[in-house]
C-alpha cells in the first residue's frame, strides 16, 4: 500500500518536471470562449468556416494592438451582440440564470439542515 | 415491400395495445395469477415492433429509394455497415428503436418480475402501454418511416459523413437503453404508488431497473464523447452543448435515484423523494427527445427538426407530466415515519448531502441550457451560455463534493463516527502537497486548482485505501467512486497541460518551436468506396528527440458532397497526440492543428470503470450472499 503512494507520488512528480512546455496562448483561450455565428453550436476556435476565420484573424490583430481579454469580448460583443459569447456574464438579462441554481443550492442545504438538526433535538 | 409490412406491423402493434390495455382491466380483479394472455399479447406488440424494425433495416440494406427515409438517408455507395446504423442515424428511424426498446423493456419487465404482487405489475404494464401508444400515434402521425416516394430516386441523399463513425453507429441505441429504461421506473414507481406497494421488496426490485439505465446511459454519453473526439476534429470530449446537456440531465437525476433507492432497500425513508425522482428522470429523458428533436436548440448534433413533431411532443409530456403529479397527490401516502432520526454523522445524511449536490448540478445543467431559450422568446435577445458558465457554477462545488463522497461512504447507518481520522488528516496532507508540487509552475490560478486538485486526489487515494482496507465489502461503491475520482483527474491534467500548435504549412515545409519540430513530408490520394481520402505524412520531433509518423486525413464524400477532416490519434497511456489538417480555399498551404493531450484515454478508462462498477452492483447478490 505504501510502496503504491510512493510510486504514484513519484510518477506525479517526474511528470511535473517535465512538463513546463505549456505556453498559455491567448488567442486560442479567447476563440475558444466565441461562438462562430454561422455554425451549429461550434466555436470560432473549433471551425474552419469563413467567418470563424476572419474573427481569428481579428482576435489576432486586437491582441497585437494591445488590448486585454476583456476588452476584446466587449469589442466583438458591441460588434456582434451577447449571442457571439459563451459566458453570458452577470447582467441585467442574466440575474436569474446565475442564481437560480445558486439559490436551489441554498434551498437544499435549508431542506438537509432541517430535517438533520430539528430532528436531533427532538430526541 | 418490406416498407409496406413494416408500415402494416406498426398499425398492428397499435391494435395490440388497446388488446393489451383490455385484458389487463380485465385481469387486473378476477384471478391470483397475471393472465399468461397479456404477456402473450405483449410479446406480440414487441413481435410487430421488431418486424417494423427490421423492414426498416431492410429497406436500407437493399437501398429502397421508394421508402423517404431511406431516400434521405442513405445511398448506394455507402458500406453496408453504415447503411444499417443509417436506420437509427435519423429522426423517423431512432423513433422507431425508441419503440422497440419500449416494447422490449416492458416484455422483460413482465418476465423478470415474477415476485411482485399482480396488481402492481398490471399498472405498470397499463402506464407503461400509455407511452407506448403515444409513440405509435407519433410515429405514424408525424414521422412515419414508411413514407413512399413517387417517382422511385434512382439514388439517395446520403448519410451525413460526421455520423459515419463506429462509435456513433451504436451510440444511439446504447443511449436509448439508458433513456427508455427510465419510463420503466416511471411506469413502476407510478404502479407501485397507485397500489400501495412502496416497501423494501419494490426498492431492491426497482434497484435493478435503476442499475441498467444508468449503466446504459453511462455508456450512451461515453460513445457520444468518444465520437466527438474522433469524428469532431478539435480533440474535445465535452462541449457542454445542448444536446450534451440534455443527457446529462437524466443522468444526474438517475444517479441520485440510484443512492436514494439504497437508502429505501434498507430503511423504509424518502418514500416521496424516490417516486418525485423517478418520475423527474423519465420526463428529463423526454425532455431530452423534445428539445432535440423541436429543433429549439442550436447545436452541432441536431440533425432533424420540425415544430410539428416538437409541439406533439410537448403535447404528450405535458400529459404525462399532469397524469403522474395527479396520481402523486391523489394515491400517495407520504411516509408516517417522523420519528425516524437524522444524525449528522451517518450514512442517510451523507446520502442526503449527495442529491443536495446532484440536483444542484442537475439544476446548473438545466437552467443554463433552457434559459436562452426563455430569455429569447420573453425578451428576444439571444444569448449563448457555453462552457465558461458550467465551469464556473459546477467546478466549485466539485470540491466539497468530493470530499462527501470520500467520506460519506464511511459512515455507518443511524449513527456513527468517523473512525481512522489519521489516515484522514494524513491523506489530506499527502494530496495537498502533491497538489502544490503539480501546481506551482503553471501559469494558472494557483489556490483553486490547487484545491481542486487536491479534493480529487483525496477521494483517489481515499477510496484506493478502501480497496486494500475493506476487502470486498461495498466493491461496486468504492469502484464507483473510485473510477469518479479518475475521471475528475484525469479531465483536470487534461485542461491544464494541454498543449497545442496552430500552423500552416505546405509540403516539405517544417515548423520549429524550441521544443518540437513539425516537417510536412509528403501527401498522397486513395479512391475509398464512398469518399476520396487525401492523407499527408507528418514527422513531429519532440523536445526529447521522440519521433512520430502523424497521418491525418481529409475526405472528401462523393454524396452528400461534403469534406471532413479525419484526425490521426496516437494513444498511450499518459498522453494523446492529436493532429487535423484543413483545406485552406485557394491556397497551396494546408491548415494543420497539432495538440498533445494528457490523460486522454484515462477519462475514457474511468468511465468505463464507472460503467463496471454498477455490473458490479447488479451481480453483487450472489457474492455476498
Amino acid at each position: 500500500m505504501n510502496i503504491l503512494k510512493f510510486l504514484v507520488s513519484v510518477t506525479f512528480l517526474i511528470y511535473c518536471f517535465s512538463s513546463d512546455l505549456k505556453a498559455k496562448n491567448l488567442e486560442i483561450e479567447i476563440t475558444k470562449n466565441l461562438r462562430c455565428l454561422i455554425c451549429q453550436g461550434q466555436s470560432v476556435y473549433d471551425s474552419d468556416s469563413e467567418f470563424a476565420n476572419s474573427v481569428k484573424i481579428l482576435v489576432e490583430k486586437k491582441l497585437n494592438e494591445g488590448l486585454d481579454e476583456k476588452q476584446i469580448y466587449a469589442y466583438l460583443k458591441n460588434k456582434y451582440g451577447d449571442w457571439i459569447l459563451y459566458d453570458p456574464g452577470f447582467s441585467k438579462n442574466t440575474y436569474f440564470l446565475w442564481l437560480l441554481p445558486i439559490l436551489m443550492f441554498v434551498f437544499g442545504g435549508a431542506i438537509i439542515l432541517k430535517k438533520v438538526i430539528l430532528k436531533k433535538k427532538k430526541l | 415491400m418490406s416498407s409496406l409490412i413494416g408500415y402494416y406491423s406498426l398499425i398492428f402493434g397499435v391494435g395490440v395495445s388497446i388488446l393489451v390495455i383490455f385484458f389487463s382491466i380485465k385481469n387486473f380483479n378476477d384471478t391470483q395469477k397475471l393472465d399468461t394472455k397479456v404477456i402473450s399479447l405483449v410479446f406480440l406488440q414487441l413481435l410487430f415492433v421488431i418486424i417494423s424494425f427490421s423492414g426498416l433495416i431492410l429497406s436500407f440494406v437493399n437501398s429502397d429509394f421508394s421508402n423517404e427515409t431511406v431516400f434521405n438517408h442513405s445511398h448506394t455507395t455507402k458500406p453496408l455497415f453504415y447503411k444499417i446504423s443509417g436506420t437509427w442515424g435519423n429522426h423517423e428511424g431512432s423513433l422507431l428503436l425508441w419503440l422497440l426498446v419500449l416494447t422490449l423493456f416492458i416484455f422483460v419487465f413482465l418476465l423478470r418480475s415474477k415476485n411482485q404482487p399482480k396488481q402492481y405489475k398490471i399498472l405498470t404494464l397499463l402506464f407503461q402501454q400509455i407511452i407506448i401508444i403515444g409513440f405509435f400515434i407519433f410515429l405514424i402521425q408525424t414521422s412515419n418511416p414508411f413514407n413512399h416516394v413517387f417517382p422511385v430516386p434512382k439514388e439517395g441523399l446520403g448519410l451525413n459523413p460526421i455520423l459515419q463513425d463506429p462509435a456513433l453507429a451504436i451510440h444511439p441505441p446504447i443511449l436509448y437503453l439508458g433513456y427508455v429504461g427510465t419510463s420503466i421506473i416511471f411506469s413502476s414507481a407510478l404502479a407501485a404508488v397507485c397500489s400501495n406497494n412502496i416497501t423494501k421488496m419494490w426498492a431492491s426490485h426497482i434497484k435493478k431497473w435503476v442499475l441498467v439505465s444508468w449503466i446504459f446511459l453511462t455508456l450512451g454519453i461515453l460513445l457520444g464523447s468518444i465520437w466527438a473526439y474522433y469524428e469532431l476534429g478539435w480533440g474535445g470530449f465535452w462541449f457542454w452543448d445542448p444536446v450534451e446537456n440534455v443527457s446529462l440531465m437524466p443522468w444526474f437525476a438517475l444517479t441520485t435515484l440510484l443512492h436514494c433507492v439504497l437508502v429505501l432497500e434498507k430503511k423504509l425513508i424518502l418514500t416521496s423523494w424516490v417516486v418525485v425522482l423517478s418520475i423527474a428522470t423519465f420526463t428529463l429523458s423526454m425532455c431530452g427527445t423534445f428539445l432535440v428533436r423541436s429543433g429549439i436548440l442550436n447545436s452541432v448534433h441536431t440533425f432533424a427538426n420540425d415544430p410539428e413533431r416538437g409541439l406533439y411532443i410537448l403535447i404528450f409530456l405535458f400529459i404525462l407530466i399532469f397524469l403522474s403529479f395527479f396520481i402523486f397527490l391523489i394515491f400517495h401516502k407520504s411516509e408516517n415515519n417522523n420519528s425516524k432520526t437524522f444524525y449528522l454523522l451517518s450514512k442517510e445524511t451523507s446520502i442526503l448531502v449527495n442529491n443536495w449536490f446532484m440536483m444542484y448540478f442537475l439544476s446548473v445543467v438545466l437552467i443554463g441550457t433552457i434559459y436562452p431559450i426563455f430569455l429569447e422568446v420573453i425578451s428576444s435577445k439571444k444569448i449563448s451560455v457555453g462552457p465558461p458558465f458550467f465551469n464556473k457554477l459546477i467546478l466549485p462545488f466539485l470540491i466539497p463534493f468530493m470530499l462527501a463522497m470520500a467520506i460519506g461512504p464511511k459512515l455507518k447507518w443511524i449513527k456513527s463516527d468517523i473512525e481512522d481520522k489519521i489516515y484522514l488528516i494524513l491523506f489530506f496532507v499527502i494530496s495537498l502537497i502533491l497538489s502544490v508540487l503539480i501546481i506551482r509552475n503553471l501559469d494558472i490560478n494557483f489556490l483553486y486548482n490547487t484545491i481542486l486538485i487536491t479534493a480529487a486526489f483525496y477521494l483517489f487515494f481515499i477510496t484506493l485505501r478502501d480497496f486494500f482496507h475493506r476487502k470486498y465489502r461495498n466493491l461496486s461503491q468504492i469502484t464507483a467512486h473510485f473510477s469518479f475520482s479518475i475521471l475528475i483527474l484525469s479531465i483536470l491534467f487534461n485542461n491544464i497541460f494541454s498543449s497545442e500548435v496552430i500552423t500552416n504549412l505546405k509540403i516539405n515545409e517544417t515548423y520549429q518551436a524550441q521544443n518540437l519540430k513539425i516537417n510536412f513530408e509528403s501527401i498522397e490520394q486513395e479512391n475509398k468506396q464512398n469518399f476520396k481520402a487525401i492523407r499527408g505524412k507528418f514527422i513531429v520531433e519532440d523536445q526529447s528527440g521522440l519521433i512520430e509518423v502523424m497521418q491525418p486525413e481529409l475526405r472528401i464524400y462523393n454524396q452528400p458532397n461534403i469534406v471532413t477532416s479525419e484526425a490521426d490519434i496516437k494513444t498511450n497511456i499518459f498522453t494523446d497526440k492529436f493532429m487535423t489538417m484543413n483545406y485552406v480555399q485557394n491556397q497551396d498551404y494546408f491548415n494543420i492543428r497539432y495538440q498533445v493531450k494528457p490523460f486522454m484515454i484515462w477519462i475514457w478508462i474511468s468511465t468505463i470503470l464507472l460503467c463496471l462498477s454498477g455490473c458490479l452492483s447488479l451481480i453483487r447478490k450472489k457474492y455476498e450472499n
